[in-house]
């Protein structure tokens, strides 16, 4: 089977020349990685071939989100009008790459397919490296990916090294048996690598950069599937592998998703792109899964298996479902970008009734991505939560950790709520804000994004079925997940739900309505009355001031100047704290100590023949 | 015969919901002293809308349709899952968190319909309504921190029980309800933080949302707020007030507290002004702090 996908794959790479059949041949390979994560669900534990590849539930859950994502993207693919002869040469090995980074059984194997990953999602980034700060926001996801590789290697050396093995299942047989200094330091390294990877505060300067200037199908996949490999590598190395480490480890995860969640989401309201606003939003999604992964790590050293079931079922389940309703919405921002040529929200309005598919598509997507009812977020986060009350019912400061938690999950799930009312209100509902170019959509754009849109909704109102699969992903601790969900009695609220609002509906006669102009004191209405996505979150600028510094300048121009201005020229904004203030002067800093190492080079071959020779020499020096 | 307490107690609350709603515009009334409608006047203004012809602004779409049956379902679902006799039929949804979601999504729905108005008032009605969201949430989960510390998994059940045994929870107990109220304040709508009785643009926050509705839709909407305060009355008193032997007795026992939250609600609301909207973070943070604080109490103070 995995030959087989392997095959298809480089046919695929080989026949980017002819349009179609690069097309179908992806589908076809992502069916297949689809199908096979579905087997491998089924089927349990396997080894591959040689042994360099191996199969267990953990990575078919992941194959499976990988390949549903895929899938989709490719259909959508069909009618995208960005599809560049690089873009068919690079994606297959991107998800080729994917792929053998969650079956990989060996270290050698997964460092190979992770830095492939790495090279061919940068080449997808600059797809148009033509466009102003394409290229520069590359090489800042490459310098980024490539300090994430070393921490992981540098770890997962260190690992193989003291359990004289680099093969992974002799890592999940004998690593809880480590040495709790030699788990702090893998737990450090590793840890470090895959949070840069996976895009949490304050290693997230990348992330915003890179994928929203990739063409939508490859935006979808970074924040669907790439991102959440880190979410893999954590729970497959540091939760599984190691077993218990020191205490403040997974309190520290919960920490920093706290701080992802909270500042991903905050960030992401004052952003007028619509790609970038979303690709915050990954950052705050990450947040929630690391949520669900520090319980389970808490869960397993505080030995309270009932939090290990409800962390890995909650972020394993959160994964999946962000994987659906983030693709979902890039698919559909990458529409209104096919259909107005624009991705500043404040330029467009009233696109439901141009795209009336897509805007349903986008708004079931801001349900679901606000963790209401009837969609997936729903149950993923009534899960997360339910993990978190775990802690908040234990006593003293971990009970007050689990509590102030749980309040920032609920601060992020209500800004998170607004930002998507913001986001669908501004962009397809009311009048448009600026007359803007209107092209028809082909059918696959559309077909794609509501075919998303439906399975979040299946899942949001049947999980039962999926979380039966889960059974048995961590054979340390037997995780039972099928009566988690029981007291939320998902199925019911959702067709309660459904049926109320239909019966209202028909009660209140939704259909037999009169329009009329709308209110506006008795003037004219204009479109540039309405609210812009800036006036809309002006309160919360105010209110977060500490994070945002905002700043304005007003100048007024004119004979009488001060008082009666002819003209005014109004400038706004905030900080980008974390490039300021940390990424700046470190820049710099690195910049300035290149500068100096200059010194040592200056030119002649028998200069650095003597270097090598010293360096040598030190070696043996110091190893013998 | 849980099963008809339950049946009963969800259709007798949504029944006399516009009615709690009058008693506390009457009490607001007499103490500011006006005469004051009858407590029943909002069945009379519901029915009037409810024969109307309904308009809807122009160019507005299914989504500004559907936000008052989204609001009156919501809200239907939450009085459903509150145990209101104290108890449940076997295998009952009745788990707090899921209504908190449920309060999200109405919220969410009127923030939408609020933009799909392409006006002015709608934008600032939405973006008030769901900023203001954004503190109840966080201040909500703090309050109910207590029952977080004693029930453990969620479940909306008297805490009643579980804290006379020991008197040192009284402290804790009282701040949390403290707590409670002025979270609820805020969700409800009525002063110091919105005022149900105003039209100036200055001051609209949950009314601006609903200007361009008439007819039907005006009549579910009004319903639908009258429904929320009786819901989330019912739910405090359910989770933190006593409790008696028997359901019948209960559920008798809960109109009573409702009729008594309104009358206080209206009394207290006439010596209040309303707060400046960019100091309501400050009062939020007010009540999840005393929230936390009867959480820390309750907890039992500094251990790992």
């Amino acid at each position: 089977m995995t030959e087989g996908l392997f095959i298809l794959g480089c046919i695929a790479v080989v026949g980017y020349r002819w349009p179609r059949w690069s097309l179908v041949l992806n589908l076809l390979l992502s069916l297949g990685i689809l199908a096979y994560g579905g087997y491998g669900l089924w089927h349990g534990m396997s080894t591959i071939g040689s042994g360099a590849l191996a199969l267990s539930p953990l990575r078919a859950w992941f194959l499976l989100v990988l390949g549903l994502v895929a899938s989709l993207s490719s259909w959508y693919r069909w009618g995208y009008h960005d599809d560049q002869a690089s873009l068919r040469f690079w994606l297959p090995l991107f998800l080729l790459s994917m792929m053998t980074v969650i079956l990989a059984n060996n270290l050698w194997t997964f460092m190979t397919a992770w830095e492939s990953m790495t090279i061919s999602s940068f080449f997808l980034v600059t797809t148009h490296h033509e466009r102003p700060d394409v290229l520069k926001s590359g090489y800042i996801y490459l310098v980024m990916s490539q300090v994430s590789a070393m921490a992981i290697l540098a770890g997962m050396l260190v690992m193989g090294t003291h359990l004289h093995s680099v093969d992974f299942s002799v890592w999940a047989e004998r690593g809880p048996d480590l040495s709790q200094g030699t788990k702090t330091l893998i737990f450090g390294l590793v840890g470090l690598g895959f949070g840069i990877k996976s895009g949490v505060v304050p290693f997230h300067v990348w992330l915003p950069r890179a994928h929203p200037v990739a063409p939508a199908p490859v935006s979808s996949l970074m924040s669907g599937a790439m991102i959440k490999l880190g979410i893999f590598g954590m729970l497959q190395f540091l939760l599984f592998d190691l077993g218990t480490t020191a205490r403040w480890w997974p309190l520290l995860v919960l920490a920093v998703g706290a701080l992802s969640s909270l500042l991903g989401v905050l960030y992401a309201l004052m952003e007028h792109d619509l790609k970038r606003l979303l690709a915050y939003h990954s950052i705050e999604n990450i947040g929630i899964i690391l949520f669900g992964v520090g319980v389970m790590g808490v869960g397993i050293d505080w030995h309270h298996p009932a939090w290990v079931a409800v962390g890995l079922v909650a972020s394993l389940f959160h994964t999946l479902n962000h994987a659906i309703f983030k693709s979902q919405l890039f698919l559909a921002a990458g529409a209104v970008e096919q259909h107005t040529g624009t991705l500043d929200v404040d330029h467009l309005g009233g696109l439901l009734r141009t795209i009336p598919g897509i805007a349903l598509g986008f708004i079931a997507g801001s349900l679901a991505i606000s963790g209401l009812p009837p969609f997936n977020g729903f149950v993923s986060e009534w899960l997360t939560f339910r993990g978190l009350l775990g802690l908040a019912h234990s006593t003293g400061l971990l009970g007050l950790y689990g509590l102030g938690l749980m309040m920032v999950l609920g601060l992020t799930g209500a800004l998170a709520g607004l930002c998507f009312v913001k986001a669908s209100g501004v962009v397809f509902l009311g009048e448009p804000r600026q007359a803007v170019s209107r092209q028809p959509l082909p059918a696959s754009l559309t077909g794609s994004v509501l075919a998303l849109a439906a399975i979040s909704l299946l899942l949001g109102v049947f999980p039962q079925p999926l979380l039966h699969l889960l059974n048995g992903i961590d054979p340390a601790y037997h995780v039972n997940p099928a009566g988690m969900l029981l007291p939320a009695r998902v199925p019911l609220i959702a067709g309660f739900l459904v049926v109320a609002v239909a019966v209202f509906a028909g009660l209140s006669r939704v259909w037999a309505v009169r329009p009329v102009a709308r209110w506006s004191c008795g003037r004219d209405v204009d479109p540039s009355m309405q609210f812009t996505s800036a006036s809309f979150t002006k309160a919360i600028r105010t209110t977060f001031a500490v994070i945002y510094r905002p700043h304005r300048q007003v100048q007024r121009f004119g004979s009488g100047a001060p008082d009666f201005p002819t003209r005014l020229l109004y400038r706004g904004g905030t900080v980008p704290v974390w490039e300021q203030y940390v990424y700046g002067p470190m820049y710099g800093l690195l910049w300035r100590a290149s500068r100096l190492s200059t010194r040592i080079q200056r030119g002649p071959v028998r200069l650095y023949l003597a270097y090598l020779l010293g360096t040598v020499g030190l070696m043996l020096a110091l190893l013998h | 015969m849980v099963w008809i307490v339950q049946g009963l107690g969800v259709a007798v609350l949504v029944a006399v919901a516009p009615f709690m709603w009058g008693i506390a515009q009457l009490v607001k009334a007499r103490r500011q002293g006006r005469r004051g409608p009858a407590p029943w006047q909002l069945y009379w203004v519901i029915r009037k809308h409810w024969h109307k012809e309904t308009t809807v602004p122009e160019r507005s779409s299914w989504v500004f349709r559907l936000a008052p049956s989204v609001s009156m379902a919501a809200l239907l679902i939450v009085v459903i899952t509150i145990p209101i006799a104290g108890r449940v039929p076997p295998d009952w949804p009745h788990n707090m968190l899921t209504l908190f979601f449920l309060l999200a999504l109405e919220r969410f729905w009127s923030g939408l319909a609020g933009l799909d108005t392409g006006g002015t008032f709608g934008g600032l009605g939405a973006s008030r309504v769901t900023t203001l969201g954004t503190g109840i949430e966080p201040a909500l989960f703090a309050a109910l921190g207590i029952v977080w510390q004693v029930s453990g998994n969620g479940a909306m059940a008297p805490l009643a029980a579980h804290l006379s045994t020991a008197p040192a929870n009284l402290l804790p107990w009282l701040m949390a309800s403290a707590s409670v109220a002025l979270v609820l304040l805020a969700e409800w709508g009525r002063l110091p933080v919105d005022n149900p009785d105003t039209h100036l643009e200055l001051t609209m926050m949950h009314e601006a949302t609903l200007l361009e509705y008439d007819g039907r839709f005006l009549a579910l909407s009004e319903w639908a707020m009258a429904l929320k305060f009786t819901a989330l009355a019912t739910f405090g008193w359910v989770v933190l007030g006593p409790h008696l032997p028997s359901l019948w007795a209960n559920l008798g026992l809960r109109i009573i507290e409702i009729a008594a939250t309104a009358g206080v609600l209206g009394w207290v609301e006439s010596g209040l002004t309303k707060l400046r909207y960019f100091q309501l973070p400050a009062y939020l943070a007010v009540a999840a702090g005393l929230g936390m604080l009867g959480f820390y109490l309750a907890a039992g103070g500094l251990s790992l």
